[in-house]
């Protein structure tokens, strides 16, 4: 017995050692399931109210780039606001004995708008912390876009912050398809550089040519729109050997530069998932 | 128990420095410096060994929070924390009694750049491959220990030359 005492307290260091690593390793481990960490990542409150402090000086740098995107953005929308008006003239007439109103299918999506208080894209498994949260609407699964492009997809929510889960990050596919011929495949990336991604299930029948534009394919209806753009064709090649070509992304979205995203809200979600799983049950 | 406070002082402005500048720091792609385990290489030389663990663990945890790494720097700081002694032994002879904080002046110069340049390697190279959790990317996570580690040295050698006696 008195052996046994002396050996713990010998090795003791060497027993708190192996205690903290397990500790460590079994946070490794939880944090896939990423869910029941949110106290322990940076949507935790105090974490975020830091960074949201530091990103308020940051911000202050990046207003000019921020500026100039809007006005875009604006005027764009401003000529959309003619066209349509144009369109509504034309259509008036035979509107008026329609029965009930419905929203049109390009129009069953709302935005919620978020700014980005933390964000990396030199990890492998890279994630971006935004400060809107349950209160605000944000709930996991919706899809997150910016003026440039498709951003990715909420994972986590807290009452005021979420966290999302960028192209950037392997954990992810988005769904894409060519602008010009409607050919679609699943685009990850590879962990080396962020302005680049790389597109799959391309078969080789297809004919592709540097710069084709690539758009979300609104397969996955309930977190993007169809038609959202996702970056152009940099390079590709195929082998001899192989059926699916090896396409080089350049993404639209500069995520080093990304201060303001908006958060899809699909309104039909709820209708449509529960249709889909009853049809599974039966 | 200025030695007290003067690591207090160090752990808070080395965590703030990582969290709000270095980890949005990157160069060509690869180069990420994590500068913040000057804290475990610059704890005094007979720190006891269960202190410096546990020091190492709120370190690394800290860091991970920020980051949403959870796990990862605490495995990594906590392992080196638990080597640091051995690294100490191999490259001086510190007299029994004393209790130098190390430096270039308490170690000397030569073996103060080989104690920081295994320790920063041995941190490195386990955190790079716990992120990727897998070789599948080996050339790529090689390219980036091994420039990461080059700036952190540097980044701490110029410190402590710049820092007084």
């Amino acid at each position: 017995m008195k052996n046994l005492i002396n050996f713990l307290i010998q090795y003791s260091v060497v027993f708190l050692f192996l205690f903290l690593e397990i500790i460590s390793v079994t946070l490794i481990v939880k944090n896939q399931e990423y869910q029941k960490s949110v106290f322990l990542s940076s949507s935790n409150s105090m974490v975020s109210g830091l960074y949201e402090w530091s990103n308020s000086v940051v911000e202050f740098f990046k207003l000019r780039t921020a500026n100039e995107s809007l006005s875009e953005e604006n005027t764009a929308l401003k000529n959309q606001i003619v066209n349509l008006q144009n369109k509504l003239s034309t259509l008036l007439p035979e509107a008026s004995d329609s029965l009930r109103f419905r929203i049109p299918p390009e129009m069953e999506y709302q935005f919620i708008s978020a700014k980005v208080i933390n964000s990396s894209t030199n990890k492998l498994q890279n994630y971006i912390t935004i400060n809107k949260g349950i209160i605000d609407g944000v709930k996991p699964d919706m899809g997150v876009v910016s003026d440039e492009g498709v951003v990715g997809i909420v994972k986590t929510v807290s009452n005021r912050f979420a966290v999302v889960i960028p192209i950037l990050n392997p954990k992810i596919q988005i769904s894409c398809k060519f602008k010009r011929n409607n050919y679609n495949g699943s685009l990850i990336w590879s962990g080396e550089d962020y302005r680049y991604a790389n597109l799959t299930d391309i078969a080789r029948h297809v004919q592709l040519s540097l710069g084709d534009t690539l758009v979300t394919s609104g397969l996955v209806a309930s977190t993007f729109p169809e038609g959202i753009p996702v970056g152009i064709i940099e390079d590709f090649n195929i082998k001899e050997s192989d059926s699916y070509y090896n396409i080089k992304v350049k993404l639209a979205v500069s995520f080093r530069t990304l201060s303001h995203v908006k958060v899809i809200n699909y309104l039909n979600y709820k209708e449509q998932k529960n249709l889909e799983l009853s049809s599974e049950e039966q | 128990m200025p030695i007290v406070l003067s690591n207090i002082f160090r752990f808070i402005l080395l965590v703030l420095f990582q969290v709000l500048v270095l980890n949005n720091i990157q160069f060509l792609g690869y180069i990420n410096p994590y500068l913040y385990i000057l804290f475990i290489i610059a704890l005094p030389v007979r720190t006891p060994r269960w202190f410096s663990l546990i020091l190492a663990f709120a370190i690394g945890l800290t860091i991970d929070i920020f980051s949403n790494t959870l796990g990862i720097h605490a495995f990594a700081t906590v392992l080196i924390a638990f080597l640091r002694n051995g690294l100490i032994k191999i490259f001086t002879s510190i007299e029994e009694g004393s209790n130098p904080t190390p430096s270039f002046y308490t170690f000397g110069v030569g073996a103060y750049i080989k104690y920081v340049v295994l320790f920063v390697f041995i941190h490195h190279s386990i955190l790079f491959y716990l992120e990727a959790f897998s070789f599948a990317h080996f050339w790529i996570i090689s390219a980036k220990i091994i420039l990461s580690s080059l700036l952190t040295i540097l980044l701490i050698l110029g410190i402590q030359s710049i820092k007084s006696k």
